[in-house]
């Protein structure tokens, strides 16, 4: 497990040029102990504060790599966590992507092109199938959730995207300045990828 | 018909619509706006596939009885609701011999995520595959039948959240549903139907539906009707068949019917690739009366729906059935053309056709292209999967941080995560050596509209960082330097003009190609450096009246500068502009 000092720097790895409000949403820290934690950061050099932003510095990668192995020994070893991720990369994360390009793009005369959003028909079975996937998502990763208490954290801030998108806020399927689905399914999938030591398989 | 929640006048039913009557509306609230489109199809004298629909008054009361048994009276209502279907279409529900099968759909008045999806091929089992099979003479299809049957019953009514649609075969579905410890699916077509409506009646209280009525504040009795339609099928015989119609050409949105039809098919055959359709005037010449009423409808449901539609349809010994019509989809250029046309047509005002065509689907249509014959001479560096389209040329980098640094730059990445999102934004394209045209960056760049080609392989960042290159990420190409581009003009095109003439009519705010039409104070997002806007759009300061820069040609762009009371925006293309003005409401002030 980090200490909340180096979870607020591999945050930094999860939300990049981000405030210490906008870290401690992802992170669930109380803004204040975030803001203590890149202060110290800053003066160890390990992040760099851009006008109220702030950004890892390679010195922060390298503090964080070498923290990894023990922080995460635990969760490493266990062959229910390495399951789970197995099924996380085959499955819902696949499932998630190929879904998000549906909404980007629709197929018309074997060309893609981009979904105007004319048929709420379309849209509506994207967005259902993707509240499918999350509640699936759920279940997989279950045996992770056990042992890192941010992997229900972004499970709930999905749905929370998910149900404005479901209310017709369709930046919150795939928008990039926002909160979406895919932002914060992006953010998961590189929490997994650091916790469990893998490498990004695509 | 004055329907009330307790029964529907003059129909006998309590808890049943059968929505046939021409004369009869039905109320929304009561059927659900699907059925109420299928009363609205035999309104307009057309073939559909005879149903009834269990109203949303029976839901209200299944679930004030504490969400157990059906609400008293129903099932026996459900049984002559099938008598109706089977003497419809001469057939019987679980019968040895021709079988009927029905599909089960909720509906409510507002449509509400969460909510169960259609159960097709209710009523199969064991003896109505083996009729099928024989009636068809197709033992393939009956299986395929009764396999989705399954799978859509398991997930939908048993709640297996195991994937069952992609299993191979019957047997394997089964057993997937018996591990999931789900039970098992009904052998009795009326236990099916009397538990899949009860299934419908519950997923309004889904946890996904709970979710989204929370956010909205939609009270929580809101409840769903269940549609039970027969299902009709294309493969029994020669005069039988199954196609798709558009009333519009989907590529280019000519004013001409397009379809495929699949003589002695059905839709399965089709979507697993068993068979290849012909195209529509196989029907013209082999049934010439049926392929007649099918253009009449499709006319007719064009004009009804003010909009191109795509129609499906199913002819059963040699009889049309209309299955579903709704909004088609189409390319860019279409949606210009049938906006357009539609105008003229006098079925649309200008200000709903403005309406019709978004800003990404203009942007897709001047995306500048590499020039004819100008990549012949080119180099070739690398290419992989066009992820999101477009050309720019630039500096390649290998870094988010030198992509903010360097005005243009292209993004050469292994992959890209998170803390790459802010580097992919202030680049002009993005290339990566691994994923396809699902990964992360595919994803993000055409969220940001940036031109992307994922998946050059190993190496390439070798192969470009330090050279100026030119990423063709319509074709999925990086060349060596400088490739000529040739962009399409907006004020070359007839239909964009006139789109451009009424959305200026419909905001007040003024967008120009020009600087000398911009008004004091200016803001420049331009000029501002990357490293301070991060992943956000520039605060805009009071009293700006003119905004000018890529981030302000955006739609997120356009609605912060309208928000902020900005008179004026520079932008080098306008149309898009626009229209994304018009989206987000048209009134600067």
């Amino acid at each position: 497990m980090l200490q909340p000092y180096h979870l607020t720097v591999h945050t930094l790895t999860l939300r990049q040029l981000a405030s210490a409000e906008q870290l401690a949403e992802v992170n669930g820290q109380p803004v204040p102990e975030v803001e203590a934690a890149l202060e110290q950061a800053a003066a160890d050099g390990a992040v760099r504060a851009a006008r109220g932003n702030y950004l890892i510095t390679p010195a922060g990668r390298e503090l964080l790599d070498a923290m990894y192995p023990d922080a995460f020994a635990e969760i490493r070893a266990s062959a229910a966590v390495n399951d789970a991720m197995d099924a996380f990369e085959t499955g819902v994360n696949k499932q998630v992507l190929s879904l998000t390009t549906d909404w980007q793009t629709k197929e018309v005369g074997g060309e893609r092109v981009p979904n105007d959003h004319g048929d709420a028909d379309y849209d509506a079975a994207i967005v259902d199938r993707l509240g499918r996937v999350l509640d699936r998502a759920h279940a997989v990763l279950r045996p992770i959730a056990d042992v890192d208490p941010l992997v229900d954290r972004f499970l709930d801030r999905i749905g929370t995207a998910l149900t404005r998108a479901e209310g017709g806020e369709r930046d919150y399927v795939s928008g990039v300045r926002v909160d979406s689905v895919h932002t914060v399914w992006f953010q998961l999938h590189e929490h997994l990828l650091r916790l469990t030591g893998r490498e990004r398989p695509e | 018909m004055s329907a009330t929640a307790t029964s529907p006048a003059g129909t006998g039913y309590r808890w049943l619509v059968v929505p046939d009557d021409p004369a009869n509306e039905p109320s929304r609230d009561l059927v659900g706006g699907k059925a109420w489109s299928l009363w609205r199809m035999r309104s307009l004298g057309m073939r559909v596939p005879p149903a009834f629909v269990v109203t949303t008054a029976a839901c209200t009361a299944w679930f004030a009885g504490g969400a157990r048994g059906l609400p008293e009276g129903l099932a026996e209502e459900l049984a002559s609701g099938i008598r109706l279907l089977e003497r419809g279409l001469d057939r019987t529900f679980g019968g040895a011999e021709r079988p009927l099968l029905v599909s089960v759909r909720s509906g409510a008045a507002i449509s509400m995520p969460g909510m169960m999806d259609t159960i097709l091929d209710l009523g199969c089992n064991d003896t109505v595959a083996s009729a099928l099979a024989a009636e068809t003479g197709d033992p393939a299809f009956a299986a395929e039948v009764h396999r989705r049957f399954t799978a859509f019953y398991g997930r939908l009514v048993l709640g297996c959240t195991e994937d069952l649609d992609d299993l191979p075969d019957l047997a394997a579905v089964r057993a997937a549903i018996a591990a999931d410890g789900a039970g098992a699916v009904p052998t009795d077509p009326w236990e099916q139907l009397r538990d899949a409506v009860a299934a419908v009646f519950a997923s309004c209280r889904s946890r996904r539906a709970i979710a989204y009525r929370r956010h909205y504040g939609i009270p929580d009795d809101l409840g769903t009707a269940v549609t039970v339609q027969a299902m009709v099928f294309g493969n029994l015989d020669d005069d039988s068949g199954t196609g798709v119609l558009f009333t519009r050409n989907p590529v280019n949105g000519a004013r001409e019917p397009y379809g495929d039809y699949l003589p002695h098919g059905q839709g399965e055959d089709v979507v697993s690739g068993r068979v290849t359709p012909k195209p529509l005037s196989y029907l013209a010449e082999h049934a010439p009366a049926v392929h007649a009423e099918l253009l009449r409808a499709a006319d007719c449901l064009d004009r009804e729906g003010r909009d191109a539609q795509d129609i499906e349809f199913t002819v059963q010994h040699g009889e049309l059935f209309l299955l579903q019509s709704r909004a088609a989809k189409r390319t860019a250029r279409a949606a210009v053309r049938i906006a357009v046309a539609l105008v003229d047509e006098g079925v649309i005002e200008p200000a709903e056709a403005i309406r019709r065509v978004t800003a990404d689907q203009i942007r897709a249509l001047l995306r500048p292209e590499i020039a004819p014959g100008a990549a012949d001479a080119a180099e070739l560096l690398s290419t992989g999967t066009a992820a999101s389209p477009g050309v720019a040329t630039g500096p390649a980098v290998g870094t988010p941080e030198a992509a903010q640094r360097v005005p243009g730059a292209v993004l050469v990445r292994r992959t890209t995560s998170p803390d790459d999102v802010h580097g992919m934004i202030a680049a002009a394209a993005v290339v990566t050596e691994h994923g396809g045209a699902t990964s992360h960056a595919a994803v993000v760049s055409r969220a940001l509209d940036t031109p992307c080609v994922v998946g050059c392989g190993d190496g390439t960042r070798e192969a470009l960082l330090g050279r100026i290159v030119t990423v063709d990420a319509t074709n999925g190409r990086v060349y060596a330097g400088e490739v000529e581009t040739s962009a399409a003009d907006e004020s070359a095109d007839e239909d964009l003009c006139r789109l451009t003439a009424w959305a200026e009519q419909a905001v007040s705010l003024r967008v120009t190609e020009s600087d000398a039409e911009a008004v004091a104070p200016v803001l420049d997002a331009d000029g501002i450096p990357p490293e301070e806007l991060g992943e956000r759009l520039p605060a805009i300061p009071a009293g700006t009246r003119t905004v000018r820069g890529a981030l302000f040609t955006t739609p997120d762009g356009v609605r912060a500068a309208l928000d902020a009371g900005v008179e004026v925006i520079v932008a080098p293309q306008r149309l898009p502009v626009l229209l994304a003005a018009v989206a987000h409401g048209g009134d600067a002030r």
